[in-house]
């Protein structure tokens, strides 16, 4: 007898368990599968579009191009900053780079010595991974392309054809365009919370000084993308030419600058420093701003060396520093135009005499002339620049009118001329006692013969010298320079827009014809005229007027000491000369300062007759009435030997030269 | 062929009639879903059979092969093999503790010549073998609730620890909860089940801050804030819901799943096809392929449902849930639901391993239903 392990009542309960948890466990299967699919819905249907995009983030990446730079042109739209081709090496880490072995490589195809690949090397490895360091610049055609045939063999290297920044002309323009360099620290935080990304671009290069900073928006342009599809090593896998965003290249900005008028000023200064500013004296346009010695900008762009950058900067003549704006100097005899028209302002009647024996004592001491000049009116006194006559003419007409007059004038002001870097400089006055001295707020007496002749605290910078030349020669507006003549194309408003000058006619012609008496342009020959053979500009008929300045760049000592260009170069006097030409109809009007120089009349006058030619060679007008053109002989077409001709229907007829177009 | 004619005796032994007897709608669903594997890993190899579509596809056709031969074999073959098997996997995973082979920090392999296999695969076949075998002999008493009961606890707790200290915790949980199920299904005590609930949720906070290794700890921690380390462990899941939410409504089109076609998603080819899936067929393909799942459990637990014997309705049932487990726990890792366990989505995913185990449970299953009506009688209730 064998007793069933089981029951057959069991048998039937542990089935009927079975079946019931079976359709449980089924019911749970079911139940997990359509929690899956409600998951995959919601991630599916629901959110489908915030992971789409998400994906898009991850297949696709916006490579930034640098959109090309605006020119800079000179108004005859001759090219002042430009672009070139630079075909650049980089070698950037990654999965399987050995970045010795790859620059062991790269070497036989470029210089690169041991130490620049270490250098190279430290550099790599501490930039982040697939982040390229630029290794060579500037390679030559051969280089970039054997690079560019090995470069599938060779992973984590590329060789690519950037722009670069190139100034032509080196140094002439160089203070007014200034540079552009590599982005800093400083330039990120000054762009605001939101800087621009094509800033951390790594060659993108960032306006610095002069018009490259101040207008850096307007030429940087608006910087493309370039769409392509990555795998997630960040790898391209490929392009996609459709979703590019082409970059919008930079406007061109027109200057009112001509290069040839500033080129010829570079030339004459040569070494000498100092500054020369030359403007349109019917329109204010700025023709000519140059600042001497200067620098090749060139060299900022590609980054200066510690030896470059101190070789410049410990310069005494200071070359990083723009003399025609941010440097200020009394302006010496020039001023004397200012005391002139004060007086005539003020009812000075212009024929009182005053007679100059080299020495004048008043108010307790000896006041100085550099000669005796004997008896002077106002008109000669101008011509002569006697110091002694412009003491006494300065104290009739007293402080603050001779400060309004040179206000008036453009005088310690700056203006809006689109570039930094302005100083106001000083026209003092007895306000401007009592502000800045308040122990001793009194205007003395004795401070005004000094003002009459353009010395004690009057400083003054080149720009602002031939504002005040350029409304003495116009004689009617006040003129405003003009240095950007437009912006993408767009006019900017001219200079000679505004409102007139308020004294009268006859007094300002009064000035305008002692400056002519300065140099005889006007036909007078005053003896002893400082500027005296200065008109010449070898253009015949065409006359140069002026002002010359000699001033002391320090004290004297009892009024004794050496003038002119003798001792010790930081010593010296600088060297003013204010010109306009032509004297009859004046068309361009020019202040030159040589630092330093010594007498205006030998250091600065000659000078500002050199450029002042150019300028005129290069009007069209003048130019008409100079060179009287010699006709052709006429040839009548029917004379002419037809086979000489080529096949064509009409041949252009021969031009005649000489003709105004 | 006739009903009735099944009825008569030695009728259902013939070949012919138990190969007609093998569910072939089940078949014809897996070999979809293993052809949509194969259509997936073609896709991401771009457009190449080399080097997944090919081998996934020729390993199904053998596998389908054996899966067969398995289905005609005696159910009582099976039933007296249970125990053997199950004692072999213990052998085995002994072995590994004492003399396996270790790859990345874990040793769970064992080489035999030039091969390597995870004795662990054995078991998740043996412990489902074991147990119906030996819930076989068991009354509805005993099963319910009795001392007897620590009898399968042990059987269950051996193989877990054995392979929990691998480590494979996914492995473990796998072959922990099989073996759950089936006493579960053969009618433990409601009582002792709540219990064990309520326990294991006392015991899950220690077990994760001590007793889990760091790199497993770390994988719960980024599933909870995959947003803190979006580059590191997060990765994974990031890019896996990535795929799946980009897919949307019918997906990206077939090779053009940009996520797995540029590498961003991780172990494409294994633990997260179904989210190449997802991408390039979108919302439809999911679902259809969530529906084929739903039908091969489907179906499987009703040949459990129809078996007349208890040996026989708790084999299949702990194959199917087995299964089913593998689907819920791919699924919700690759959906973000879960953390990244290492567990590929059975017939999807390339990798013998798997496919290997679950075809031959299949094999069991089709063997449940072909001997359905087959007495299994040599059951006392004890150890052989």
């Amino acid at each position: 007898m064998t007793q069933p392990a089981i029951f057959f009542e069991e048998v039937n309960e542990r089935q009927g368990v079975f079946h019931r948890r079976a359709i449980l466990l089924g019911a749970f299967a079911g139940l997990g599968l359509g929690a899956l699919g409600g998951r995959l819905g919601y991630l599916q249907l629901v959110e489908t579009q915030r992971y789409e995009k998400l994906s898009a983030s991850n297949q696709f990446n916006f490579k930034l191009l640098p959109a090309p730079r605006g020119l800079i042109v000179d108004r005859n739209g001759a090219v002042l900053a430009a672009n070139r081709p630079n075909f650049r090496l980089m070698v950037a880490r990654d999965k399987g780079v050995d970045p010795e072995a790859t620059l062991k490589t790269l070497a036989e195809y470029v210089p690169l010595d041991d130490a620049r690949q270490r250098r190279y090397l430290r550099e790599i490895n501490a930039a982040p991974k697939r982040a390229p360091v630029q290794i060579m610049e500037d390679m030559t055609w051969e280089q970039f392309s054997a690079l560019n045939v090995r470069a599938p063999e060779l992973p984590g290297v590329t060789a690519d054809m950037g722009e670069v920044r190139v100034y032509p002309h080196g140094g002439a323009f160089a203070h007014v365009i200034g540079y552009v360099a590599k982005v800093n620290k400083e330039d990120v935080d000054a762009a605001g919370p939101n800087p621009d990304p094509i800033m951390l671009h790594p060659s993108f290069r960032i306006g610095k000084q002069g018009v490259e900073k101040a207008f850096d928006v307007a030429l940087r342009g608006k910087a493309g993308a370039q769409k392509v599809e990555v795998d997630a090593n960040g790898r391209e896998v490929r392009q996609d030419p459709n979703g590019d965003i082409p970059a919008v290249p930079g406007k061109v900005i027109e200057l009112t600058i001509d290069a040839d008028v500033q080129l010829r000023a570079e030339e004459v200064f040569g070494a000498e420093s100092g500054a020369a500013v030359m403007m349109d004296c019917r329109t204010g346009d700025v023709l000519c701003m140059y600042s001497g010695p200067s620098f090749d900008a060139n060299k900022f762009v590609r980054g200066l060396t510690g030896a470059e950058y101190r070789e410049l900067a410990l310069y005494e003549r200071k070359p990083l520093f723009n003399k025609a704006l941010t440097a200020t100097y009394p302006p010496g005899s020039t001023f004397k135009t200012m005391v002139a028209l004060a007086a005539l302002d003020s009812g000075y009647d212009p024929n009182t005499v005053h007679s100059c024996g080299k020495t004048w004592a008043w108010g307790g001491r000896v006041w100085h002339c550099d000669q005796a000049h004997g008896p002077q009116t106002l008109h000669t006194a101008i011509a002569t620049s006697c110091d002694i006559y412009f003491y006494q003419c300065a104290l009739a007409v007293g402080p603050d009118r001779i400060a309004k007059v040179a206000r008036a004038f453009g005088l310690g002001q700056t203006f809006d001329i689109g570039i930094p870097g302005q100083k106001p400089g000083l026209v003092p006055d007895t306000a401007y006692k009592r502000r800045v001295f308040p122990k001793d707020p009194v205007w003395h007496p004795g401070e005004t013969p000094s003002m009459g002749i353009g010395q004690g605290y009057t400083h003054l910078n080149p720009l602002q010298l031939c504002v005040q030349v350029a409304r003495l020669a116009n004689r009617r507006k006040a003129l405003h320079p003009r240095l950007i003549k437009s912006i993408g194309g767009v006019e900017q408003p001219a200079g000679s827009s505004f409102g007139d000058l308020p004294f009268k006619p006859e007094h300002l012609e009064f000035v305008y014809n002692g400056m002519g008496a300065v140099t005889g342009a006007n036909g007078e020959h005053i003896a002893r005229a400082t500027g005296f053979g200065q008109a010449d500009l070898g253009l015949g008929s065409f006359l140069m007027a002026g002002k010359t300045g000699t001033a002391q760049s320090r004290g004297y000592g009892g009024g004794t000491g050496a003038h002119g260009a003798v001792g010790e170069w930081s010593l010296r006097d600088h060297a003013w000369f204010i010109c306009f030409a032509p004297f009859d109809n004046p068309r361009y009007a020019m202040s030159v300062l040589v630092e330093h120089g010594g007498f205006g009349a030998s250091a600065a006058a000659p000078k500002a007759r050199e450029i002042m030619r150019v300028a005129m060679l290069k009007d069209p007008e003048i130019t008409a009435q100079i060179t009287k053109p010699a006709p052709l002989p006429e040839v009548p077409p029917a004379e002419r030997n037809q086979d000489d001709l080529p096949d064509g229907p009409e041949a252009d007829p021969i031009p005649t030269p000489g003709q105004p177009t | 062929m006739t009903v009735s004619a099944l009825t008569r005796p030695g009728e259902r032994d013939r070949l012919i009639v138990k190969l007609s007897e093998i569910d072939w709608l089940f078949v014809a669903v897996l070999t979809l879903i293993a052809g949509a594997g194969g259509l997936m890993l073609f896709s991401i190899a771009g457009s190449s059979w080399t080097p997944w579509a090919a081998p996934h596809l020729i390993r199904y056709a053998l596998l389908l092969a054996i899966m067969i031969v398995l289905a005609v074999l005696d159910v009582r073959v099976w039933f007296a093999l249970a125990y053997p098997i199950y004692g072999l996997g213990l052998l085995l995973l002994v072995a590994v503790a004492v003399h396996g082979q270790t790859r990345l920090g874990a040793t769970r392999w064992l080489g035999v010549g030039p091969f390597s296999f995870q004795p662990s695969e054995v078991m998740k076949i043996g412990i489902v073998l074991a147990l119906a075998r030996l819930y076989h002999g068991a009354g509805a008493q005993r099963a319910r609730l009795s001392w007897w009961l620590l009898i399968p606890a042990g059987m269950i707790a051996v193989p877990v620890l054995l392979v929990a200290k691998q480590p494979d915790l996914g492995t473990a949980m796998l072959i922990a909860l099989t073996g759950t199920v089936i006493v579960v299904l053969a009618g433990l005590s409601w009582r002792v089940i709540a219990v064990g609930v309520l326990g294991a949720l006392a015991v899950a906070p220690p077990f994760f801050m001590f007793v889990m290794h760091d790199y497993q700890r770390e994988r719960i921690l980024t599933f909870l804030h995959p947003e803190n380390d979006p580059s590191g462990t997060g990765y994974h899941i990031l890019q896996s819901m990535i795929a799946l939410g980009s897919g949307g409504l019918l997906g990206k089109g077939y090779g053009l799943g940009s996520q797995s076609q540029l590498n961003f998603l991780p172990e494409k080819q294994t633990d997260f096809i179904f989210a190449t899936l997802a991408e390039e067929f979108g919302f439809v393909g999911c679902v259809s392929i969530l529906i084929l799942y739903g039908a091969v459990i489907f179906m499987a637990l009703r040949t459990a449902y129809l078996s007349h014997s208890h040996f026989g309705r708790l084999a299949a049932a702990g194959v199917t849930a087995t299964f089913a487990l593998y689907v819920m726990i791919n699924g919700a890792m690759v959906m973000g639901l879960a953390p990244v366990v290492g567990v590929p989505m059975p017939m999807l995913s390339y990798g013998g391993t798997v496919m290997v185990t679950v075809m031959v449970g299949f094999g069991l299953v089709q063997s449940v239903r072909v001997h359905r009506y087959a007495e299994v009688t040599s059951g006392k209730g004890t150890f052989v």
